[in-house]
């Protein structure tokens, strides 16, 4: 396998982020008894400076990395940028959490920031046993993670339950893995689509989706992500609902794109990714009616945004439609992650800003943000404007998200897909107006104690809001962005 | 002589095993054991698919894969077996019906 320095170059931001890991141990070893607040800044720069790395890869064209096992194309590099987004709001959403908990620590940032590197590596896999690597490298760190604040019973019950889950979907994945080898010879995904294969192959393909539906959470894979959602600790479970699913997106479409992206495999896996979809988008928003804990609910949602994005998968298949129709389609996906990453992130920051320190038999319950727009407006409204994003309303990003998949799902084809999808959202505006309604219309019950505000958690909130909104008044250049980013190399 | 299609049959049945053992058995320990199972018969089917192929020659690419996921299963199982322990610690207990505190 010839190695070259240019090879190890292009993995720069993953590179930047096992340093960030491994110094931010360090500190935890040599600087212990100091205070702790340079940690969070040192991830954040780190991270900042992986996101500046994919941006200043986006200028040169695709290119195989490491004789096959990785690729660095449009599409790894746009996916890789929302992933660091991702997590340096999970960065500052832990330190205005956990600072005042007396609970940060260097392992926190470290474990984050190795997962990161996990899940930029595994956007840009290209080989399967470079898959399972990276996706193995993206959930040990995460099992960890949700076990990280060991209050009460709920966060090591919910790594529990994420880790056999999460296990249980590798060896899912790698038998999938298996047999898809043994039909084709080979493991590069290039390499599997030109062998193409029988029977043998067919049933590896079905285990792979199987495996990767866990991690994304869809519907009827999907059991574990409420309980997990709630029992970690909040910005983990941000870091969970943006990182985890984007990467898992990202290596989900290039598998199917790359590998089975021959039309006769395309007619098989469609039909699979469609009714995933369908059965995630309303089984996902009927779940998230019920909840009066806006975390569940938050859960839920992460659900049903996984059914858009299956539609979006779906549209990608090339058998049904050209080259040009599947480009719309991978943008759309790329787009509607970028705007599902600053969202959701921002949802959750909004809800570590009310959670009271302390044990709490109820710290989500929609009462705590029952006249939240006479005590904190700010943060009210970004609230709001995040929950409108979510809902899919105009002017924000989360609309124009939609709009994107379901017309890049019409364009495919799949027009009663895409009316299912409206339907959905439709259901969807119920709860997520429900908390607006709540906050503006409620006044906070008597007796009782208002959070203290927190001033990196009140940042991630005005700052993904003022997002939120400006892409969603100007879409053009993330669109733009995600329109050149398609180059899916080897499909 | 073995035949190599034997090698396939007993993967298929560990990995048979450890599906049924994740999904009946209450206990985290045996379940956690299961997945093992699972993760071993995938690495059994690598190496038969790699020293008898259904089409080209013997590739080393499956042998090396099963030396990685030997690897990846042991950081899996050291973290998976610090969050057992952090469970036992605050409950007492292994068994997975007892964990029921995030149940709506």
């Amino acid at each position: 396998m010839p190695v070259s320095l240019a090879d190890i170059l292009a993995l720069l931001p993953e590179i930047l982020l096992s340093l960030g890991a491994l110094l931010l141990m360090m500190t935890e070893v040599f600087l212990a008894g100091a205070r702790r607040g340079y940690q969070a800044l040192l991830a954040a720069l780190f991270t900042a400076a992986a996101f500046a790395a994919f941006l200043a890869q986006r200028g040169g064209g695709p290119r195989v990395l490491f004789g096959g096992f990785a690729v660095s194309d449009g599409f790894a590099l746009f996916a890789g940028a929302t992933i660091c987004a991702g997590l340096l709001v999970t960065v500052v959403l832990g330190a205005g959490f956990l600072a005042p908990r007396s609970a940060e620590r260097g392992e926190f940032y470290a474990l984050a920031l190795l997962a990161a590197a996990g899940m930029c590596l595994l956007v840009r896999a290209e080989d399967l046993l470079f898959v399972f690597i990276a996706l193995e490298l993206m959930s040990v760190p995460t099992y960890a993670l949700v076990a990280y604040l060991r209050t009460g019973d709920r966060p090591s019950e919910a790594a529990f339950k994420y880790f056999l889950l999460g296990a249980f979907s590798s060896a899912l994945f790698l038998y999938g893995a298996a047999l898809v080898f043994g039909a084709t010879g080979r493991t590069s995904l290039s390499g599997i689509a030109a062998a193409g294969g029988g029977k043998l192959l067919l049933a590896g393909l079905a285990l792979v989706i199987a495996g990767l539906s866990f991690k994304i959470a869809a519907v009827p894979f999907h059991m574990w992500a409420p309980d997990v959602y709630e029992g970690a600790s909040t910005p983990v479970t941000a870091f969970m609902a943006v990182g985890v699913k984007a990467a898992s997106f990202a290596v989900l479409t290039r598998i199917l794109v790359t590998a089975f992206g021959a039309p006769a495999l395309a007619a098989v896996w469609q039909p699979l990714v469609v009714a995933l979809a369908l059965l995630t988008m309303v089984f996902g928003n009927l779940l998230a009616l019920t909840q009066r804990n806006v975390k569940r609910m938050l859960a839920y949602s992460s659900v049903a945004h996984a059914g858009y994005l299956l539609v979006a998968v779906a549209a990608a298949s090339r058998g049904f439609s050209g080259p040009s129709a599947r480009g719309e389609a991978v943008s759309s996906l790329l787009f509607y992650l970028a705007a599902y990453t600053l969202t959701t992130a921002g949802a959750f920051g909004a809800l570590a800003a009310l959670e009271r320190m302390g044990p709490d038999p109820q710290p989500w319950d929609l009462d705590r943000f029952a006249g939240l727009a006479k005590r904190r407006p700010w943060a009210a409204a970004a609230t709001a404007m995040l929950m409108l994003s979510l809902a899919g309303i105009p002017p924000t990003v989360g609309f124009i998200g939609k709009l994107l998949v379901f017309k890049a799902a019409v364009d495919a084809g799949l027009v009663p897909l895409a009316i299912a999808g409206v339907l959905a959202s439709v259901v969807g505006l119920y709860y997520y107006l429900r908390v607006v309604v709540v906050m503006y219309m409620q006044p906070a019950p008597l007796g009782s104690v208002p959070t203290p505000a927190s001033w990196p958690l009140d940042l991630v909130l005005v700052a993904t809001a003022t997002l939120v909104l400006l892409f969603g008044l100007a879409p053009a250049g993330l669109a733009n962005a995600a329109l050149s980013s398609t180059g899916l190399l080897g499909g | 002589m073995i035949l190599p299609s034997a090698y396939l049959v007993v993967g298929a049945l560990l990995f048979g095993l450890g599906l049924c053992g994740v999904l009946v058995r209450r206990n985290a320990l045996t379940a956690f054991m299961s997945v093992e199972l699972m993760l071993n018969a995938a690495n059994l089917t690598f190496l038969a698919f790699a020293r008898h192929p259904l089409r080209g020659a013997p590739s080393l690419d499956g042998s090396a894969i099963a030396f990685f996921v030997i690897a990846v299963a042991a950081a899996e199982a050291s973290v998976g077996l610090a969050v057992v322990i952090a469970v036992f610690r605050s409950r007492g207990t292994v068994e997975i019906d007892a964990l029921r505190s995030l149940r709506h």
